[in-house]
């Protein structure tokens, strides 16, 4: 059953993953409808880069089922990309030798024509001006920040149904996590569907419209930001403190 | 001295053409797909062969069997990755390196003794070449040196126009550097590898004729450029386009004037130093990427 009143852009039902014998999601579930931002937090190593993975295809169902808009997503990525999930991995995975020009477009590989590729371009300029500057500068030559600057750039010129964030704050230094927060933010108040990855509850309470918890592959606790801040004891048991 | 010398320089030139040409298509496939395609020397005899066919045997014009060398290579490419590498793809990740290596040895040898068995062992001669010289004051330059070299520049100039400026470049470019953030936006790499393949045996196809026209045409036509095309792209560092072809150019070149300076026995044992001290000097290749594998 649905956690929420509006349809869900994004939906998991009893989701298992993992990685060969290796069971790392065991049975997860819950909706992400339109315009919303989602936050699934929990500690290292239990599950939420998987979560990811598995609803972009990466790595593959073993159980349960994910759809998107009521269809279920098909089992390779490039499929489920173009069902419209634009997937920002931890750790950036840009392409290395490309521009960051090059490495644009190739978030808009599945866009319909040169005007709409245009147009999205433009819009991702816009949100993150350093791009522009950027454009012709090879991707291995830039700074961590603009990494993922550019990272969730080319999943905005996806311009898919829903954007999954992969921890952007990781290793990055604090000023650069607020900017990176200020465009996430910015996205959400212009009505973009997000699930996004975060170790720290605290970087997202102004931000999710709800949270999950995901302690080794399951959600334990579901509820708004302030909730779950308020629990000391969820706290110090799944976050440590 | 001058004559000689430039003489020198144009055998060098001509032997880099076509060296690079072969190691384009070894260092395409390895760098996209991280796959040694030991098939490569039987797709590029299948391709002067290809050209023979069409223009001896069938009688059809000479741009015919430049189209047939490149047809018969590219399905070569096609047919190898549907047979073979698609099957291997399936299977654990880990072993395909080493498998596709050995099952492309194994087409490579099955390929060359069909073009042995229906062709026959005897050395034919190559009918897509140009016979004559330019004479450039005391220069003389082999109109079919000068045809080789303008293929290999306009081939170059397309494989750079097509992995640099088409959608379908960017998606092979793409994936060879990161194959999953590639699937991620969409790409269907299954596809890019096919691609891949069929470019290769195209490109090998034309290689062929190239290599043929300046020899002659026999089943193991494609061995010897094959070998070579591997110390490039080992020098070069596997995979790394650009860097192949300014090995090949380097090369020859040092291959041409140490056989007009101590012999052309000292030719190939020159290059096979040369792999040797780059592998101890910079594993990786001198253009390649020290890559660090997390144990």
């Amino acid at each position: 059953m649905s956690d929420i009143a509006k349809p869900p852009v994004l939906s998991l039902h009893q989701v298992v993953s993992g990685y060969n014998e290796l069971t790392v999601l065991k049975g997860v579930s819950f909706d992400v409808a339109a315009g919303e931002l989602v936050t699934v937090v929990g500690p290292n190593g239990h599950g939420k880069s998987t979560l990811l993975k598995t609803i972009s295809g990466l790595v593959p169902l073993n159980g349960g089922s994910i759809s998107i808009d009521g269809r279920p997503t098909l089992t390779k990525p490039h499929a489920v990309a173009a069902l419209g999930v634009a997937h920002v991995p931890q750790g950036d995975m840009l392409f290395p030798e490309m521009s960051v020009l090059e490495n644009l477009l190739m978030g808009a590989y599945l866009a319909p024509g040169k005007t709409e590729i245009d147009r999205r371009l433009e819009e991702v300029y816009a949100l993150l001006p350093k791009l522009a500057d950027r454009r012709n500068q090879v991707a291995s030559s830039l700074s961590g920040g603009e990494r993922r600057m550019v990272g969730i750039g080319r999943g905005l010129m996806m311009a898919g149904r829903i954007l999954l964030i992969d921890e952007p704050s990781l290793g990055l230094a604090p000023l650069i996590i607020e900017q990176i927060y200020g465009v996430i933010s910015e996205l959400s108040r212009s009505g973009r569907t997000i699930l996004l990855v975060e170790e720290n509850p605290a970087r997202v309470a102004d931000l999710a419209d709800r949270l999950h918890l995901l302690d080794d592959g399951d959600i334990v606790w579901s509820g708004p930001p302030a909730d779950l801040l308020a629990r000391d004891e969820l706290l110090a048991t799944y976050l440590g403190g | 001295m001058l004559d000689i010398l430039m003489s020198v320089l144009v055998a060098g030139l001509t032997t880099g053409a076509l060296y690079a040409l072969a190691t384009v298509g070894l260092s395409l496939v390895w760098g996209s797909m991280g796959m040694l395609n030991m098939a490569h020397a039987a797709m590029l005899t299948l391709g002067g062969y290809a050209a023979f066919t069409a223009t001896t045997t069938l009688g059809l014009p000479a741009f015919a069997g430049f189209a047939a060398a490149i047809l018969f290579g590219a399905m070569a490419g096609g047919l190898l990755y549907v047979l073979i590498v698609r099957n291997l793809l399936k299977n654990d990740k880990a072993t395909f390196e080493s498998n596709v290596m050995i099952a492309t040895v194994g087409i490579g040898i099955a390929l060359e003794n069909t073009i042995l068995l229906t062709y026959g062992g005897q050395p034919l001669k190559q009918p897509l070449s140009v016979d004559g010289v330019l004479k450039l004051g005391p220069l003389n330059l082999p109109y079919q040196n000068i045809v080789i070299i303008l293929v290999v520049v306009v081939m170059m100039a397309v494989i750079a126009l097509l992995l640099g400026k088409t959608r379908m470049g960017r998606a092979i470019r793409a994936t060879a550097q990161n194959r999953d953030a590639a699937q991620l936006m969409g790409v269907p790499v299954n596809r890019v590898y096919f691609q891949v393949l069929v470019l290769s045996g195209a490109v090998a196809g034309i290689c062929g004729v190239m290599v043929s026209s300046m020899t002659q045409l026999s089943p193991p036509l494609g061995n010897d450029p094959m070998l070579k095309a591997f110390i490039m792209c080992v020098v070069a560092g596997l995979g790394n386009l650009p860097g192949a072809v300014a090995a090949a150019f380097g090369l020859a070149l040092l291959e041409a004037f140490i056989q007009y300076a101590a012999g052309a026995r000292w030719g190939f044992p020159s290059l096979l130093f040369v792999v040797i001290a780059v592998l101890i000097w910079r594993p990786s290749g001198l253009f390649g990427r020290t890559q660090i594998h997390r144990m």
